[in-house]
């Protein structure tokens, strides 16, 4: 409501600004700046400047009973971290604003004195002057020795932003109880150790006094007490009643509420460790005790001294140091977690803020966050995801994964955002490199970083940009009709994985090689493949041959999955088979047997002129069966025959594809390559194995810094940065060729930040590969950095690069060149201006992270959109719906030309890391696009 | 100064306060360094309750140890410094605010303080800023009111021949009465009217199945990209809430004084009309805030009678004042980021948790480039030590073009890194203000 101080400044018609006026004006110290920034040099970073320590810092202070307020200990313990700043004064101002009543003494009605548990107090105070201020938590600590057998000390984070402090009091205050509560932890126990000692040495004082008493009354014989005697018999009364009261001060620690010493997260554990070694060398006098009792037992190797029964202050003795008030296990854990403080809150405000809120935000999006998040801190979200579902299953939250909610297999090969599989194939196979291994190459590329390496490649002279070159045409698009016929009546074979298959995996994984693909790509029906076969294959490929310009025969592979109660006319069943659908999600309702894109390959609709026209089919890891689906075209028969029959079953899985390389060979002489097979084999050794990896959580910032600034230079000076990255955004894998390790490196790790994931581990980058490529090469790597060498050996590299350069984007960095699909769009200019004034990497790599996740955005919107994913009626056809699809993402998303790629392969990852069972563990795609490349120049 | 203090005993002056609401407040106070004997209370206001949470006793206990170890204070000439205290064995927090002053000849050190109970430390610290420019306003008043009553004390010394040191020292109560009261209001409004921390997205427009179903998609694009763009503060006007009613003469009456002393602009928005407004941006509000507090200031600094001087007199006699309230303005930038999510997030089927995580998708789109935009001016700036020239490079670079895009991103960095407005607009601004003044719409 508008009151009388709202228009008390309008009320004078004259002013609203200071004018001339009869009285005097106000003066400026009574009154407000007008800019928050008038005086010189002020500015929004500039509080940070005004102080006299370089950066924020903790000081460890003690109100001295002998000396007064002092400074103990800075973290870091660095003199140049605090400079000029004076400890004392700042010791002396924290200190003297006290709070606490924390006292040890008579209170009335009770006979001993009085242990008083005070909580700590938190205090925000702050020098102006100095540009300092500070969240200073205040605490008690217990000491025999000392002055009402208490210390008062406190803990202070010392920073020039005052905001800073503010805005993380809640998240400073936690943090700083659980030091707290470490020293206070081991303070108890170290008062407790000191209370027993004195109580023994009491106890062996009064035994001495009792003796030398006795000795005297024996002596004794006249009747009457000496003064002696008397002496004696006070100091005895004086040392029975110290020991009552220190009794009762071991009781009174001993019986420290527990629920004050529930606080302490970070002691816990501790205190389990010292109340078992408490058990074990327990010589409490009462065994009754809890186990909290325990904790304050002491170690029984000490022998008793005499001590005089009136302790006397003296003010010349040295007090303990904090490290002996609180038990040194207890100290260094203290300063342990002051220093996780010190680095947890360190830097400006505005990253620490931002941190927080991207967090936040970030856990209400575990569909999405996987694709471009850091997979440390998406690994982190995870747990705390698996913690949440747990607790607190909601109907609201988008359903976890189970069987039952998903149970048709067809759902996961549910791509159909690929409708023309004239320009798109999946393959699906088993993941080769464990999650481990993953994680090791990932950090193996991480320490390999070397920041001091020259940025060489990127000083080349790289002038003019000839951006059309040779345009390879689609191929394999002739198709006859017989062998679609065939196709068509092609079974699929569901089978569980025996056991046996599994154990042979490892030899597979390593020796597999496109020769054998191959073999595979010659068995294109169901005549071809003999139920043994069909019993014991996992999966399938289809893959039509056609390289080095043949017309014949582009080979298409698919492979599918089904649960292992399917067999092979399963297919015909699917659509009665009831499906748990999803709510949230419209996959699971596309998995339901009536949508088309997502029917089984006995649906397989070709195209006119030959082609799979349906969705490639993706595989599912829980699923034990597969569906096998053979559409090669053009492979002559007698090949096929020769090829196909009497293969063991396992040769034609493509997971044990070694043992048929022998048969691939002779059978295959028309397609395979001799050479190849040769370096295949030598591919199996160093870049498998993962470098000695020393995981740095600092290594983290400062490769996304490298990483930007690298992507930075590369965008500015590569004039076909664009395509490039469009290649990684949808999913093509972009091999960086070139002879030097460290430029090739380099470039990888830069444009590695555009590589989208798989699932919650290392990028799918393999940085340096000195052996020849083969086909699953492809399937897990989406960036490759390939050496080139300039040895005969190294002609069997380019030349398996060159086998696979149609599905592939070459970047060679030697002669400056790249070869892949046209990119038309304009999401990629935006993310990749080379006019861009982004001067530092680090900048940089937080624009491409925020235009990465509107893009998730997209993609998520994409994929989770009901009325786009399922047909809008009964008899909706496939095109129409894909046609409906192409236009939201043109219309509704802006997407124009291939940026509508780059969203449906996005939306294809979305679709199997929410379907698959543990997410994370998903296979990636073997997808070759049928796509005209061109040959881009500098 | 010892010779003007009441003497020192537990009954402290106090002031109980009728609320309306639930008071999180449990007191507010005024303490001073005493040179003989130390700190000391001056005043304190209470909310009137039936339930006496916290003793005078007590209060008067914490109030004091406000000032402790201020007697070690180092600070500029005018200073005014917050400490903030968390007591867990009182079960309070207090807020101080500590500044120099000038009473009666005698240069001492003052306290502000309010007192919460330790279980609002939650609720407190989210308006510990709004909190903290209030207190800081009512001191400036204060430290102009005693200056101003030094030299009317000096003038009577003068004229009567006579020292009336007991008349000293009292006066300055009823004004900062006057002024603590709008605060305890204030907190008490936020403890009952506050926007909820978590809001189910079930009860809001985004739960609809269409755009269209609760309002018009003009005035919801209007209405969330102007809150946006005004840093996510609003005053929503509908029939329907008690504390926006229309008042006797059929308008609209805002909150002006409140809403001038914000932190940040705030977009009006009333549902009965589908009408959005907004202020300026940040520092043209800013600039805005500090010429109406410099007036405000400067007409107390020229009241010549107590009587002018107490502000409740004001209301009686000039009653008829309507001040305009042309600091809203019509939402003139169009944005292209809360149109396209409001344009793409009903196709996400509502009831389910997809529009949530759609949502939070868009908020996290906008802090990132709210923080990319920080880097990219600390880049460009040196941190503040260059002037910030190239904001077209940056509308480029940071796809921002669209001014409303910018203006929602400049208004999120503004809160994460607070004067960035100023830092870049404040100069310009300053030329262009002097050729329109833009407060004698008011």
């Amino acid at each position: 409501m508008i009151s009388a101080p709202d228009v008390v400044a309008f009320t004078k018609e004259d002013e609203y600004e200071e004018e001339p006026y009869n009285e005097p004006a106000l003066p400026e110290e009574y009154s407000v700046p007008l800019f928050p920034f008038a005086s010189q040099g002020a500015n929004p970073w500039s509080k940070l400047s005004g102080a006299k320590f370089s950066r924020d810092f903790i000081l460890i202070s003690e109100f001295s009973e002998q000396v007064g307020p002092q400074p103990l200990l800075t973290i870091p313990n660095d003199t140049k971290v605090f400079g000029t700043f004076d400890l004392n004064y700042f010791s002396l101002r924290i200190m003297s604003v006290d709070y606490q009543a924390s006292f040890v003494g008579h209170p009335p009605g009770s006979a001993y004195p009085k242990l008083n548990f005070v909580e700590d107090s938190k205090v925000v105070l702050g020098d102006s002057k100095e540009g300092a201020f500070a969240y200073v938590h205040h605490l008690t600590l217990y000491d025999l020795e000392a002055r009402g057998f208490v210390r008062p000390f406190c803990m202070a984070y010392i920073s020039a932003d005052q905001h800073k402090i503010m805005q993380q009091f809640q998240e400073l205050s936690a943090e700083f109880s659980k030091a707290s509560e470490c020293l206070k932890t081991g303070n108890r126990k170290a008062f407790a150790g000191e209370l027993e000692k004195k109580l023994k040495d009491l106890d062996y004082t009064r035994t001495v006094l009792h003796t030398e008493t006795e000795i005297q009354k024996k002596a004794n014989d006249k009747g009457f007490y000496s003064s002696q005697a008397i002496e004696k018999a006070n100091e005895l009364a004086s040392v029975e009643k110290s020991i009552i009261e220190h009794q009762d001060l071991l009781k009174q620690i001993r019986s420290y509420p527990h629920r004050k010493s529930k606080g302490s997260d970070l002691c816990s554990g501790e205190m389990e460790q010292t109340s078992d070694q408490a058990d074990q060398v327990s010589s409490t006098s009462n065994p009754d005790e809890s186990a909290e009792t325990d904790l304050y037992t002491c170690r029984p190797a000490y022998t008793p001294k005499l001590i005089k029964a009136k302790s006397t202050k003296c003010f010349d003795k040295k007090l303990k140091t904090l490290e002996e008030l609180c038990d040194t296990e207890y100290f260094t854990q203290t300063l342990a977690q002051l220093s996780h403080i010190e680095h947890m809150f360190r830097g400006d405000l505005c990253y620490l803020l931002t941190s927080q809120i991207d967090r936040a935000l970030l856990k209400q999006q575990h569909i999405t966050n996987f694709l471009f998040e850091d997979f440390v801190e998406v690994d982190d979200r995870v747990v705390e995801k698996q913690e949440n579902v747990s607790s607190k299953p909601s109907e609201d939250q988008l359903p976890s994964r189970s069987l039952g909610e998903c149970p048709i297999p067809k759902v996961l090969i549910s791509v159909g955002s690929y409708k023309s599989s004239v320009e798109s194939v999946l393959i699906k196979m088993e993941q080769e490199l464990g999650d481990e291994e993953y994680k090791d190459a990932e950090v193996a590329e991480l320490n390999s970083f070397d920041p001091q390496e020259n940025l060489d490649y990127l000083d080349m002279d790289m002038k003019g940009s000839v951006s059309s070159g040779e345009s390879i045409e689609v191929l394999g698009t002739e198709k006859s009709t017989s062998v679609l016929s065939k196709s068509d009546s092609q079974a699929s074979l569901t089978v569980p994985l025996s056991p046996q298959v599994i154990r042979s995996k490892a030899v597979s994984h390593r020796t597999i090689s496109e020769d054998s693909i191959e073999v595979l790509s010659t068995c294109p029906s169901e005549a071809l493949i003999p139920d043994d076969f069909k019993a014991s294959y996992p999966s399938a490929i289809n893959e039509e041959e056609s390289y080095a310009g043949d017309n014949e025969g582009a080979i298409h592979f698919q492979a599918s999955t089904s649960p292992p109660e399917l067999g092979e006319t399963e297919e015909g069943s699917l659509e009665n088979t009831p499906s748990q659908i999803d709510s949230s999600c419209c996959i699971g309702q596309e998995s339901d047997g009536q949508l088309g894109p997502f029917s089984p390959p006995a649906h397989t609709h070709y195209d006119e002129d030959g082609v799979v026209s349906s969705p490639p089919q993706s595989y599912r890891q829980k699923d034990q069966g597969f569906h096998v689906d053979f559409t090669v075209e053009n492979a002559s028969p007698s090949s096929r025959d020769n090829s196909c029959e009497g293969f063991p079953a396992y040769e034609l899985d493509p997971n044990h594809l070694l043992a048929s390389r022998d048969v691939s060979k002779t059978s295959l002489d028309n397609y395979s390559d001799t050479t190849s097979y040769v370096s295949s084999v030598a591919s199996t050794s160093s870049d498998r194995i993962p470098s000695s990896a020393h995981p740095s959580c600092s290594s983290s910032e400062r490769h996304k810094k490298r990483a930007g600034q690298n992507a930075l230079k590369f965008i500015r000076q590569y004039p076909f940065a664009h395509p490039a990255i469009y290649s990684l955004l949808s999913g093509r894998t972009l091999v960086v060729l070139g002879e030097d390790e460290a430029i090739v490196r380099k470039l990888v790790t830069a444009l590695s930040i555009f590589v989208p994931n798989y699932g919650r581990y290392a990028k799918p980058v393999k940085h340096w590969v000195s052996s020849p490529l083969h086909i699953l090469d492809f399937q897990k790597w989406k960036l490759i950095g390939l050496q080139r060498v300039a040895s005969p050996a190294s002609a069997g590299t380019l030349h398996a690069l060159s086998r696979y350069s149609r599905y592939t984007s070459i970047l060679d960095l030697d002669n400056k060149t790249l070869r892949c699909p046209l990119y038309r769009g304009t999401l990629v200019p935006r993310l990749a201006d080379h006019r861009t004034q982004i001067k530092r990497g680090s900048t940089y790599y937080l624009h491409v992270q925020s235009m990465l996740t509107q893009l998730c955005a997209k993609a998520f919107l994409y994929t989770f959109c009901h009325h786009l994913q399922l047909p809008a009626h009964d008899k909706e056809t496939e095109e129409l719906r894909a046609s409906r699809q192409a236009s939201f993402l043109k219309l509704d998303l802006g997407l124009v030309n291939e940026d509508a790629r780059v969203v449906q392969y996005l939306a294809e990852l979305l679709k199997l890391h929410y379907l698959q069972e543990s997410p994370g563990t998903g296979h990636p795609m073997l997808r070759f696009d049928y796509v005209p490349s061109f040959l881009y120049k500098i | 100064m010892s010779t003007l203090c009441p003497p020192p005993s537990p009954a402290v002056a106090k002031t109980e306060i009728a609320l309306s609401g639930e008071s999180p407040l449990l007191a507010a106070t005024f303490a001073y360094w005493d040179n003989i004997l130390g700190p000391r209370v001056r005043h304190i206001w209470a909310p009137k309750t039936e339930q006496v949470l916290l003793s005078d006793g007590e209060i008067t206990f914490l109030a004091n140890h406000t000032l402790n170890g201020e007697i070690l204070r180092n600070a500029e000439s005018g200073a005014i410094d917050v400490k903030f205290f968390v007591l867990s064995e009182k079960g309070v927090i207090i807020v101080s605010l500590i500044f120099d002053g000038n009473w009666n000849g005698d240069r001492s050190t003052y306290g502000l303080s309010i007192i919460l109970p330790q279980t609002e430390l939650s609720f407190y610290l989210p308006l510990h800023r709004v909190c903290v420019d209030r207190l800081t306003h009512i001191i400036r008043k204060g430290r102009i009111w005693m200056h101003k009553e030094r030299q009317e004390s000096v003038q009577k010394i003068v004229l009567e021949g006579t020292e009336r040191m007991e008349d000293q020292g009292q006066s300055i109560i009823p004004m900062l009465t006057g002024e603590v009261i709008p605060v305890m209001e204030l907190l008490s409004s936020m403890k009952s009217h506050s926007v909820p921390e978590e809001i189910d997205i079930a009860d809001t427009v985004l739960n609809d199945d269409d755009i269209g179903d609760s309002c018009h998609e003009g005035f919801l694009l209007n209405a969330i990209s102007s809150h946006l763009q005004t840093c996510g503060c609003s005053v929503v006007v509908g029939s329907s809430a008690e504390k926006v009613n229309k008042d006797s003469t059929g308008s609209f009456v805002l909150p002006f004084r409140q809403v001038m002393y914000a932190p940040y602009p705030t977009t009006h928005i009333d549902v009965d009309v589908n009408t959005v407004k907004q202020m300026p941006p940040c520092h043209e509000h800013i600039y805005n805030q500090r010429r109406y507090m410099r007036s405000e200031l400067t007409a107390f600094w020229r009241a010549t009678s107590e009587e002018d001087m107490a502000q409740d007199t004001i209301i009686y006699t000039d009653e008829s004042f309507t001040p305009d309230l042309n600091i809203f303005q019509d939402v003139l930038h169009r944005d292209t980021l809360v149109k396209a999510f409001l344009d793409q997030v009903f196709h996400l089927k509502p009831g389910l948790s997809l529009r949530s995580t759609f949502l939070a998708q868009f908020l996290l789109v906008l802090h990132r480039k709210a923080l990319t935009l920080i880097k990219y001016i600390e880049d460009d700036t040196q941190k503040g030590k260059k002037p910030f020239k190239s904001l077209r490079n940056l509308k480029i670079d940071l796809d921002l073009t669209a001014e409303g895009d910018l203006n929602i991103i400049m208004a999120l960095a503004e809160k994460i890194k607070p004067g960035l407005h100023s830092f870049i607009f404040g100069r310009p601004f300053y030329t262009s203000v002097q050729e329109r003044d833009v407060l004698m719409t008011f």
